[in-house]
Parts: C-alpha cells; sequence; structure tokens
C-alpha cells in the first residue's frame, strides 16, 4: 500500500522519464485486461443459476403464524409507523375473543422500499422480509398486498422463514 | 468538601442566629448562609440551587413544579387528593436520610431540594423498577401505547434491565360496563380511580381489595360503573389499565389528527378534542379549562362519538310512492321551493350553532317573510332570560343552592361536580324543590310541589338564602315548558329579590338549558316573535292544516307521534330520526363535528367548534343549505362564505366577535314575560329520566344503547324512592342498534 | 441531348461488362463489410464482457451470434423519432454523410493478389479501384466524416449534440494532421501512395518494424479518428448523454453506428496495409504462404480491432484539454522529427521500394 502511495521524488528522474516515455504503466494496464480477459467469469445465469441468498435478504413480504395457526400479528401499528415509506395501512378491532387483531393489512409493494425496518419493529416476529425476489406483476394492483396474501406468503414460506430467522438471531 | 464549607461558614451563621427574623435551619443540614426573610406566608427553597419563594404548605412537587423542573409521577394528580403511593415522585433533600416522595412533604424554610442529583436518579431508577415488576410490558396490545406515563417515564428515568426473573402476577380482567376496558394485570395501583371516584365523581364504586402482591383495583361486586363521569378514569388512569371500550384497538394516538371543539351535550360547554383517523371520528376528550369543565368531560359526550358514524342522512331524500328515495340536490331544491309556496312555518332543534341558526333565521325572514319559526321545544316560554347569572368558576365561592326542577346531575354533570364538591368540602347547603333525585352529596329535599314557592318565605331554607353571601337558584329551563311556567319564573324573581339572590353586585338566578344550541338559537333571536308563532302553535296549525308546509331543522324533541298533518314535512338535519323517517323531503346537514360553529355555553360565553371531518357524503354545511335554497327561492342571503356569515353574526350579536369569544359576555336578566297562569299545584317532572338517551343525538349511538342498558335498573342520578320514569320516548330509530 | 448520345455511345459491351463487373465488386466488398460491421459490434462486446468477467452477449443464438440480427431488427422497428425543432432535411442527411463515406473508403483498399489470377480470371490484384493515390483518397474519404457529424450535432438543434458535435470536429481535424504527417513518412519509405505498392513494398520486412514509433503513435491517432475510447469525448455519455447522436433513434442511429465501426474496419485495414504488411504473411516460408494473402490480410484487420477493443477495456477516459494537448503538443512534434529522420534515411539509404 505504502510503496505504492510513494512520492515518485524516490524514483530517479531517468527512469520515471523513461517508464512515461516507453509507457510501461500503459502496458501493465493493458496486461492487466489481457490476463482478465481469460480469467474465470463471475456472472451468475440468473434465471437458469441463482446466488445464495442471505437469512438477511429483504424481499418479498410474509405474515407469520405461531404453530398452533394463530396469526402472530397484533395490530400494534408499529411497522406502520416506523415506515419510512407509508407503504403500511393498518386496521384494526377486537376480534370476537377479545384480543387485539387486525381486520386490514395492506402493503403497497410499489411504495416500499425494503428497507427492512417493520421487520426490526415488529415485537412478534409477524411482519418478516421473506427471499422472494420474484414478484413482478404486470399491474399495480396486483402489487397492493393485502392481509390474505400476506398470510399466505407466511404459510407458504415457513419453515424457511423460521430457519432464517434462527440462523440471524445470534447477530441479533 | 462539604465539611470545610460548612465549618469556614459558621462564623457567619452565628450571627445570622442572632437576628430576629432568622429562619430555623432545616434538620441537621449543613449551616447555611442566612437568608433574607421571605414574603409574607411564603417560605425560602432552593431547587437545584435556586432560589425560590413558596407558599407556605405547598408542597417539595409543587416548589419543583415553580422552579420549571419536572418530577416524575403516578398517582400525584393536583384535582384529586394526595395519595403519596407511587413513589416515583422521589426527589432529595439536604441532610435528609432518604429520598423523600415530593408530592406530599411539605416545603421548609431553607429547604434544598436536589431534583438531579445522582440519589434522585437512582430512586426514581429503583421505583420504575418495581413498577415494572409486575407489569406485563404487553404496549404493542394496549391501547394506552403512545401516550402511556409508564411508557414515557420509563424511557426518561428508568433503566433498561431488570433484577427480576421469577413470574409476573395476573389479576383478572374487571368487567365494569361497556364504557371501560380494563386489563387489571397492567394497573401500578396509584388510585387514582379510585379517588376519582370516590372524590369527583361521588360513587364509591371502586376500591382496592387485598393488601401487597394481592392488591387488586375494581368495583367490589363486578357491575357497571354507576357514573356519569366515569370516563375521566381513562384519562387519569397513567397505564393501560382503564382504557376506553368503543375506541378499544381502533387506533394509535400518532395516527390521530386532533381537532379543538365543544361539546354541545350539554349547557356546560365543556371545550375537547376530537380525534379523527382517515376522516372517522375515533374518540373525543376534555381539554383543561378551569372556568368550565377543570379537566373532566361527560359520559355522554366521550362515548356518543359513534352516532356520528351511524344511521347518517347522506343524500337529499323525497318520498316518492309512500317511500323515502335518494334524489339530487336541485331536485330536492325544486320539491322544496314548490312546497315553500305554500304557507309554511319552521322549527329549530337543540343542536344549532350560531352560523346554523343565524342563517336559519334569516332565511326564514327573507324567503318566507311573516311565517312563524321557533327555535324553542313545544311549550318553552323562554324569551330574553335563558341563561346563568352565576359564572361556573363562581360556584366555588357560592354558599347556599336551590334548585328547582333540574336535577344537575343528569343536565349538567361537570356543574354537579362543583356542587358537589361545595357542599362536601363547604358545606354548603343544597336545597331541591322539585322530584327527589340522588345528587351524589347530601341535600334538604322541600318537596315537589310548584306551590311551595309561593310561601317560600316561610321556609326554613329562605332563611339560609338569606344568610349566605352568595346564594344560588338554578331552575330547569324545562320548567318553562310548564303552561304555569312564567308564573314559576316571576315568582322565583320575586324570592329571588326577597332573599337576597339578587342583589347588589350579585345575581344568583339562573337558568339551565338543555344543550348549548338551545342557549345559542336564543342569542341569535332565532324565532318570530308575532303572537301564535311559538313551537306550539306552529304544531297545532301544521296538524289542523293551516299550514302546509313545515321545516323541521335538526328538531329533536317533537315526536313522530305529535305529528298529523297532511302537510309537507321538510326535514333538514344529520340522522334518519323517527321524525326523519315521516319527512317528506330530507336535506342532509352537517353533525357537529363536520361544520366549523360557535357556541354558547350557560354562562354566555362563546367558544368556536372547529371543523374535524367531512359531512359524509353529500350532506353540507347548514348555512350552504340555506344560502343555495334561498337563491332557488329567488332571494339569495346575502353571505357567500362563512367568513361573510360570521361577519354578519359578529355585527349584529357582539357577544360572537371574535374578540369576546371565550369570555363571559353578560345578557339581559330581565323577565319580561307576563304570567298568564297561575302556579298550579301539578308536581315538577324528572328532567331526565334516561341519562344516556336523553337527545336525539344521542339515541343515535349504540354505544349510549348499551350504557342505558347497563344502567336500568340502577336508575342514574333518580332517587330509589322516585316514581317509575315517563313513558320513554319514542322508540330510537329503526336501524340503531 | 448530344451529351445523352455521348454517354449512351460508352454503353459498348465492354464498358457494360466493365459496369456490371465493378458493381459486382461493391456488393461482394459492401455486404461482407457491413455483415462484418454486425459482428464487430459482437465481437466488441464479447471481448468488452470478458475483460469485464463477464460472459457478453449469450442468449440470442450460440454464444449470443445473432444479438447484432437482434440488434439490428429492433433498431429497424423503433421509431424515427425526428425532433420538432430541428433543421429535418439536415437532420436525416447527416446519419448518411457518415456512413457513405465510411464504406467508400473500401473502393481503394486493396485485398492481395488474386489467386484465380493465374487462372486467367479477374485482375491482378483484388482492389476494386487501384489509383496510384490511394492514400490520399483513404484520408480525404475518412475525412468526409467529420461533416456528418458536425451537422447531426447542428440539425439537432439540442446543446448536448452540438457540444459532442463541436469536439468531434476539432478531434479529428486534430488527430488528422499527425496521421497524415506519419503517413507521409511511409509514403517516403514505400515510395508510393498506391496502396498496393506500399503493401509490395514490405516483402522484406514490414514499416511495423522499422517505423515502430511511428505505428504507435499511428494506432492512438486512429482511436482518436474513429472517437473511439479513450478519446471517444464526442458521445461521453457522463458529460453529453450520447454525444452528436443524443437526439437519433431507430435508423438514424444504426447509420451513425455503422458508420463508426465501418470506419474502425477501415482504418484497422488502413493500419494493417501500412504497417503490418497487408495480405503478407508474416514469413515467407512454406505453410504460411500456403494461406491466401486475404486470410492474412483479415487476421491483421482483427488484430487492430481486438487492440482497438482492448484500449476501451483498460483506459479511462480523457479529458478534453489532454487529447487536445497529446494531438497538439506531443504527436505533431514528434510525427514532425519521425517525418525528417525518414526522410533523411530515405535520402541516405533509399526507400523500400521493391
Amino acid at each position: 500500500m505504502n510503496t505504492q502511495n510513494a512520492p515518485r521524488k524516490t524514483q530517479n528522474a531517468t527512469w520515471r522519464t523513461l517508464r512515461q516515455f516507453l509507457l510501461i504503466d500503459m502496458i501493465k494496464g493493458f496486461a492487466l485486461t489481457f490476463r482478465m480477459l481469460f480469467a474465470k467469469k463471475f456472472t451468475i445465469m440468473y434465471p437458469f443459476e441463482a446466488t445464495p441468498i442471505s437469512p438477511r435478504f429483504r424481499g418479498e413480504h410474509a405474515l407469520r403464524r405461531y404453530p398452533n395457526g394463530e396469526e402472530r400479528c397484533i395490530a400494534c401499528k408499529l411497522c406502520e409507523a416506523v415506515c419510512p415509506a407509508q407503504a403500511i395501512t393498518i386496521e384494526a378491532e377486537p376480534r370476537a375473543d377479545g384480543s387485539r387483531r387486525t381486520t386490514r393489512y395492506d402493503i403497497d409493494m410499489v411504495k416500499c422500499i425494503y428497507c427492512g425496518l417493520c421487520e426490526e419493529a415488529c415485537p412478534v416476529d409477524a411482519i418478516v422480509e421473506g427471499p422472494n425476489m420474484e414478484f413482478s406483476a404486470e399491474n399495480r394492483k396486483n402489487l397492493l398486498y393485502t392481509k390474505v396474501i400476506l398470510l399466505g406468503n407466511g404459510d407458504k414460506l415457513e419453515p424457511t422463514l423460521a430457519e432464517r430467522l434462527k440462523r440471524d438471531a445470534p447477530y441479533r | 468538601m462539604a465539611n470545610i464549607k460548612s465549618t469556614t461558614r459558621t462564623g457567619k451563621a452565628n450571627t445570622a442566629k442572632a437576628a430576629p427574623a432568622a429562619p430555623a435551619p432545616a434538620a441537621s443540614t449543613p449551616t447555611q448562609p442566612a437568608l433574607p426573610p421571605a414574603p409574607e406566608g411564603m417560605v425560602n427553597v432552593f431547587v437545584d440551587g435556586i432560589l425560590l419563594h413558596v407558599k407556605r404548605g405547598a408542597t417539595v412537587m409543587q416548589a419543583c413544579t415553580q422552579a420549571a423542573k419536572e418530577i416524575p409521577h403516578f398517582c400525584y394528580h393536583e384535582r384529586l387528593s394526595i395519595a403519596g403511593n407511587c413513589r416515583m415522585c422521589l426527589v432529595e433533600i439536604e441532610g435528609f436520610p432518604k429520598p423523600v416522595a415530593s408530592c406530599h412533604w411539605p416545603v421548609a424554610e431553607g429547604m434544598r431540594v436536589r431534583t438531579d442529583s445522582q440519589a434522585t436518579i437512582n430512586a426514581r431508577k429503583g421505583t420504575m423498577e418495581l413498577l415494572l415488576i409486575n407489569h406485563p410490558l404487553d404496549c404493542p396490545i394496549c391501547d394506552q401505547g403512545g401516550e402511556c406515563a409508564l411508557q414515557d417515564q420509563s424511557v426518561a428515568y428508568g433503566g433498561d434491565r431488570s433484577h427480576y426473573h421469577e413470574f409476573k402476577r395476573a389479576v383478572d380482567d374487571k368487567d365494569i360496563g361497556s364504557k371501560i376496558k380494563t386489563v387489571m394485570t397492567r394497573c401500578i395501583h396509584c388510585t387514582r380511580c379510585i379517588r376519582f371516584a370516590t372524590e369527583v365523581a361521588g360513587v364509591e364504586e371502586m376500591g382496592a381489595t387485598g393488601r401487597g402482591e394481592n392488591m387488586q383495583v375494581g368495583t367490589y361486586v363486578e357491575q357497571a360503573i354507576q357514573s356519569e363521569l366515569s370516563g375521566n378514569m381513562i384519562d387519569l388512569c397513567p397505564v393501560g389499565a382503564l382504557t376506553s371500550k368503543p375506541y378499544a384497538y381502533t387506533a394509535r394516538p400518532w395516527e390521530l389528527v386532533r381537532t379543538t371543539s365543544i361539546d354541545i351535550l350539554d349547557a356546560i360547554g365543556t371545550p375537547i378534542t376530537v380525534d379523527n383517523r382517515h376522516g372517522a371520528v375515533l374518540r373525543t376528550q376534555p381539554q383543561e379549562n378551569n372556568a368550565i369543565n377543570e379537566e373532566w368531560m361527560t359520559d355522554a359526550a366521550r362515548f356518543s362519538y359513534d352516532a356520528l358514524n351511524t344511521n347518517r342522512l347522506t343524500s337529499p331524500m323525497v318520498r316518492r310512492g309512500g317511500e323515502l328515495q335518494p334524489c339530487s340536490w336541485p331536485e330536492a331544491f325544486t320539491i322544496a321551493k314548490t312546497a315553500l309556496q305554500n304557507p309554511s312555518a319552521g322549527i329549530l332543534g337543540s343542536m344549532a350553532g350560531a352560523e346554523d341558526a343565524f342563517s336559519f333565521k334569516r332565511f326564514m325572514e327573507t324567503v318566507l317573510p311573516n311565517a312563524p319559526f321557533d327555535c324553542r321545544p313545544a311549550g318553552s316560554q323562554l324569551e330574553d332570560f335563558y341563561t346563568f347569572n352565576t359564572p361556573l368558576i363562581e360556584f366555588e365561592n357560592v354558599d347556599a343552592v336551590l334548585l328547582v326542577g333540574t336535577n344537575p346531575r343528569l343536565e349538567a354533570p361537570l356543574l354537579n361536580v362543583r356542587l358537589r364538591r361545595a357542599a362536601l368540602k363547604r358545606r354548603v347547603p343544597v336545597a331541591v324543590l322539585g322530584a327527589e333525585i340522588d345528587l351524589t352529596y347530601p341535600h334538604i329535599h322541600l318537596g315537589n310541589e310548584p306551590e311551595l314557592l309561593e310561601t317560600f318565605s316561610k321556609n326554613k331554607f329562605a332563611e339560609t338564602l338569606k344568610n349566605a353571601q352568595k346564594p344560588a337558584i338554578i331552575v330547569a329551563a324545562s320548567v318553562l315548558t310548564r303552561p304555569d311556567g312564567p308564573a314559576i319564573m316571576a315568582q322565583l324573581e320575586k324570592i329571588a329579590k326577597k332573599v337576597g339572590v339578587i342583589k347588589d353586585g350579585w345575581n344568583g338566578l339562573n337558568v339551565l338549558a338543555s344543550t348549548a344550541g338551545r342557549i345559542t338559537a336564543l342569542d341569535m333571536q332565532a324565532r318570530n316573535k308575532a303572537p301564535k308563532s311559538d313551537t306550539a302553535s306552529i304544531l297545532k296549525a301544521f296538524n289542523s292544516g293551516k299550514l302546509s308546509t313545515l321545516i323541521a331543522y335538526g328538531e329533536d324533541t317533537i315526536l313522530a307521534d305529535d305529528l298529523e298533518g297532511k302537510g309537507t314535512l321538510i326535514y333538514i338535519g344529520t340522522h334518519l330520526t323517527p321524525l326523519a323517517e315521516q319527512a317528506d323531503l330530507i336535506l342532509p346537514a352537517a353533525a357537529w363535528s363536520e361544520k366549523s360553529a360557535l357556541y354558547a355555553n350557560c354562562e354566555g360565553r362563546v367558544q368556536s367548534a372547529n371543523q374535524a371531518v367531512q359531512p359524509p357524503l353529500n350532506a353540507k354545511e347548514d348555512w350552504k343549505i340555506f344560502r343555495a335554497l334561498s337563491e332557488e327561492m329567488g332571494t339569495a342571503l346575502p353571505f357567500n362564505t362563512q367568513t361573510q356569515l360570521r361577519a354578519l353574526i359578529a355585527a349584529q350579536h357582539p357577544a360572537y366577535a371574535p374578540e369576546n369569544w371565550n369570555k363571559i359576555t353578560p345578557r339581559t336578566n330581565a323577565i319580561t314575560q307576563s304570567p298568564n297562569h297561575s302556579i298550579t299545584n301539578k308536581p315538577f317532572q324528572p328532567v331526565v329520566t334516561e341519562y344516556y338517551l336523553r337527545l336525539e343525538y344521542l339515541r343515535q349511538s349504540p354505544t349510549m344503547h348499551k350504557c342505558q342498558l347497563e344502567a336500568g335498573t340502577a336508575r342514574l342520578g333518580l332517587h330509589p324512592q322516585a316514581p317509575g320514569p315517563l313513558p320513554k320516548p319514542k322508540t330510537p330509530s329503526r336501524k340503531a342498534a | 441531348m448530344e451529351l445523352i448520345s455521348q454517354y449512351l455511345s460508352l454503353a459498348t459491351p465492354e464498358n457494360l461488362w466493365y459496369l456490371g463487373l465493378t458493381v459486382l465488386g461493391i456488393l461482394v466488398i459492401a455486404v461482407p463489410v457491413l455483415l462484418g460491421m454486425a459482428y464487430t459490434t459482437w465481437f466488441e462486446r464479447k471481448i468488452l464482457g470478458w475483460m469485464h468477467l463477464r460472459h457478453g452477449p449469450m442468449y440470442v443464438g450460440p454464444f449470443g451470434l445473432l444479438q447484432p440480427i437482434a440488434d439490428a431488427v429492433k433498431l429497424m422497428f423503433k421509431e424515427a423519432f425526428i425532433p420538432g425543432s430541428s433543421n429535418k432535411v439536415m437532420f436525416l442527411v447527416a446519419p448518411m454523410m457518415v456512413f457513405v463515406p465510411a464504406l467508400l473508403a473500401w473502393a481503394v483498399i486493396p485485398f492481395g493478389p488474386n489467386p484465380l489470377y493465374g487462372l486467367g480470371i479477374g485482375p491482378e490484384n483484388l482492389v476494386l479501384s487501384n489509383v496510384n493515390l490511394g492514400v490520399l483518397f483513404l484520408l480525404a474519404i475518412t475525412s468526409v466524416e467529420v461533416y456528418g457529424i458536425l451537422l447531426a450535432g447542428w440539425a439537432s438543434n439540442s446543446k448536448y449534440p452540438f457540444l459532442g458535435a463541436v469536439r468531434s470536429g476539432a478531434q479529428m481535424v486534430s488527430y488528422e494532421v499527425s496521421m497524415g504527417l506519419i503517413v507521409l513518412a511511409v509514403i517516403l519509405l514505400a515510395g508510393s501512395m498506391n496502396l498496393t505498392d506500399i503493401v509490395n513494398a514490405q516483402k522484406n520486412i514490414w514499416f511495423i518494424i522499422p517505423a515502430f514509433p511511428a505505428f504507435v503513435m499511428f494506432l492512438v491517432s486512429i482511436l482518436a479518428e474513429c472517437n473511439r475510447h479513450p478519446f471517444d469525448l464526442p458521445e461521453a455519455e457522463a458529460e453529453l448523454v450520447a454525444g452528436y447522436n443524443t437526439e437519433y433513434s431507430a435508423m438514424g442511429f444504426a447509420l451513425f453506428f455503422l458508420g463508426e465501426y465501418i470506419a474502425m474496419i477501415t482504418m484497422s485495414a488502413f493500419t494493417a496495409i501500412m504497417f503490418l504488411g497487408g495480405w503478407l504473411p508474416p514469413l515467407d516460408i512454406a505453410p504460411l504462404n500456403w494461406v491466401p494473402g486475404i486470410v492474412w490480410l483479415l487476421l491483421k484487420i482483427i488484430l487492430v480491432l481486438f487492440f482497438m477493443v482492448w484500449a476501451r477495456g483498460t483506459l479511462p477516459r480523457y479529458r478534453y484539454d489532454q487529447l487536445m494537448r497529446l494531438g497538439w503538443k506531443v504527436f505533431l512534434p514528434l510525427s514532425l522529427v519521425w517525418l525528417v529522420i525518414t526522410a533523411t534515411a530515405v535520402k541516405l539509404l533509399g526507400n523500400f521500394a521493391s
């Protein structure tokens, strides 16, 4: 590091002129790119290959349930409050058994900036951002996720989601 | 260091001791240099080194407040007695071995209080940890979350971990009615609710049972709390143990948009805030105003907001083939225009603001000249005198009260709070002339016969009034709906003058109206003063066919059965009431939360209520309806904006000019009507029998029906032996729960 | 009338035969050049991709070989957008003025001796028009391209294209000067301005060896002449959006693109002829001289093209003042000096003319 950044003064003036005149640096550069021509390529052939995904990857949202099937979300609205894009809309009322539940849990996936703050804010690990990133749609309506869709995502991905949370838990 | 200082200053202290006014140094504090003596009745107190003059007998907390130092607290409340059981207000006082609870420790001369010392900070942290031992920390599902004293103070003064690893206790939730939801595990035993119920509301139903960890706050026997003020416990509760049941889980405080407004459901004019989210009113809460409501609010005002979203009129409707069908505004106006070509009259209900009453009056005068119209309930003979002569805050000094035909507990609960305090704290004698009632404090029942007024001077209570410095008589406005009302009023005035209720510098004769709207409408003089133009006459003429069109504007006291006429009934209002169901044409108007309006309260104090939400769908603000209809009829009213309208009102009624808002403007107190009857022996009837359903607006609220159902057997505010309630007003509208 | 009959009298069978042959020759040259241009884009993207550790075009056809066709189809079906405030005639003419000269230059490029000449078929050399002033023609015709670019920038009536065009004009004119001097030195060495003769003069030794410094300068100059990296200032996307072709879309853009890449190939061919011995094999020994000369020429063109792409993958873009400094303060004196040296050497030692 230091040798590279060392001032040129330390070098012989003749050598420096020669070096410039003979285009040594340029030839070095050309040699580098030429070597790279044959190096192993980094590209991953995306739709056919997939990169490994971190347990912290912030993809499509899901609402989780407890193992007994009870939905986790308790309508505390912390995610709604923390959401910097104001993409979450929650309405709540007491359920028949008196517990606090949402009657509406919408995420506008178009507004969402996938920052993961909802996940951080959730006291019961109900809203999570899962590994799925392939949920593009052809119209915006399909990107307005309702509670049913989110719970469906949760049911579909629950083993993965639980595994991801478990793997990430030691670092939280 | 302290020792060195004290020794070096000993000499000075000794010389100071020699002075006659030398203050005794506080116990065991190191001797301090002499202070100049505090003014009379005050003591010298240092708070964090700042010298203050504090009233003798004040508490340390008050001294700290005076020094603008915040002292965290839960159980202390300035309108309740001091309990000193939460221990959150601990502060260090120099020379004291332990921190003291500042809320009940009186100040002493030379006291040095430390609100920011390490000892104070440690004491607060320790207290907070103890409070949180049994607190469930279920903030995410708690409705108090976001506006919780425990949450805020734990963040500000608490630690971030606990030494306590055992199981927390759990307490059964109590069912105390459909107004208050309880989660007693969250209770921190501050006893504010108990003290409120006992001291302010006067219902000794809340209490603590058990000791230590087994202490539980609740009603001793599980029952709905029978109080017209119980909602205030929700505000008082520093945690989420008592929360509003109708509001449960619906919103978070940070989502709500807050508008200031006025409670118009009684004549007190409580300043309130209206919280809405996405255009729906979700709760109402009191504001603090020492001169009006202190900081309380009635349950009817607090819990009836669901009426705003129930059974509303959202589109003009016209009767076609016997059915009410929605139509457009132009259509409705055309029909109204045709109907109003015939002899017409108008009646104004009890919820109108100044703008509404004024535009109604101008409409009747300009568009339908000479048509009779009135703003008083049928039979009412109120004319120029319809307010209080005693400001509400003067009830702190009143020393004898006579209630005539009124039940302030149900008609104006916040007035009753002041009367109760007078009766209990200052032993002010209160006498009731009228039906037997339960006022929550001791009172003398003089009888139920109006005739007693004629022989009143012989009564023992006349003597009491005469001996009092500031006596007051309160008479219900509804008394004046009796045929002999004017006679009773005249007799009362006579008595008042005789026993010194009206004297130089004091006028204690008061009329208690049912709502602020009634007073406002009378202020606007929204009635035709020609003979035979009062509500009763109008109804008679309409029923007999002399009048072919009747505008019932927000009318809520006429029963649907009272109308027999074949004429056209035009209903302008907010809800599909039983009367509206009889209408031939309905014009939907804005409810109180949907328009900005001015209201006068019983003292004549004008306050402004602001618009919180938009009127539903096609409903319009009232004055706009009259303005548009007047244009349709060919004579446009001279205002196009609310500003212009308010300027017109202010020009005619100076009390309503912005500079006079929130001030008491005296009204004339001359009793002008001449009695045309003598006082009869017909006993006074209870003015209100069903507190929660006393207005048509309240009858639209499902919550109020639930509350009344719970209060049904307990008969809130009525004497246990009183005769049964009057026949129920017309059954509530079909759609109400 | 006379003129017409005079022209008609030219339509002798020999002349018509000659005309037919020429048209055939044009087609034989132009079609492979256009195809070659298409695959130059593929070649460039592929090489650049590899240098970036990417794969380059992969999906359209095997190894992305059909990518240029897909691109062409895409460009043809795009909307030809003409800005409202542009000078419409000039706006449409400009791309053609870039494309046509680039193609015209190929008239004088020799592809080597005709392998069938011994059988009595065709001319001795495979060249459309073996003019004696080939070098001059080439220099002249490639310089015309700058008019197209200037015109495009001006006709677009938009600031970025205009700036791009002005830069392009200044840049091409600057580097033509030193390039002309270097070419002059080569002409001195070869003793001829006929491209075929220049190649033949390299029979013994390619000019790259005696004139290596000139070769280096020439390589740099052709990069600047073709507006290639690191001298692609006229279309510096970070500063000028897309330079002179900002306002162009569809086929207008495609023509600029074609012109640019054909110019690249032309310049590569020019370099191969001037310095790399054209169609001559590296050594005139048995297996190498069996290979037809045109293959050698093609290989040499590809080599120079590869260098151009390589430079793009390696070097960052010059600043404009650096570009000008290099052109006028370095290359011009150096090439002048080189010219003097060459002239002296030729005077003293004689040239390489066979």
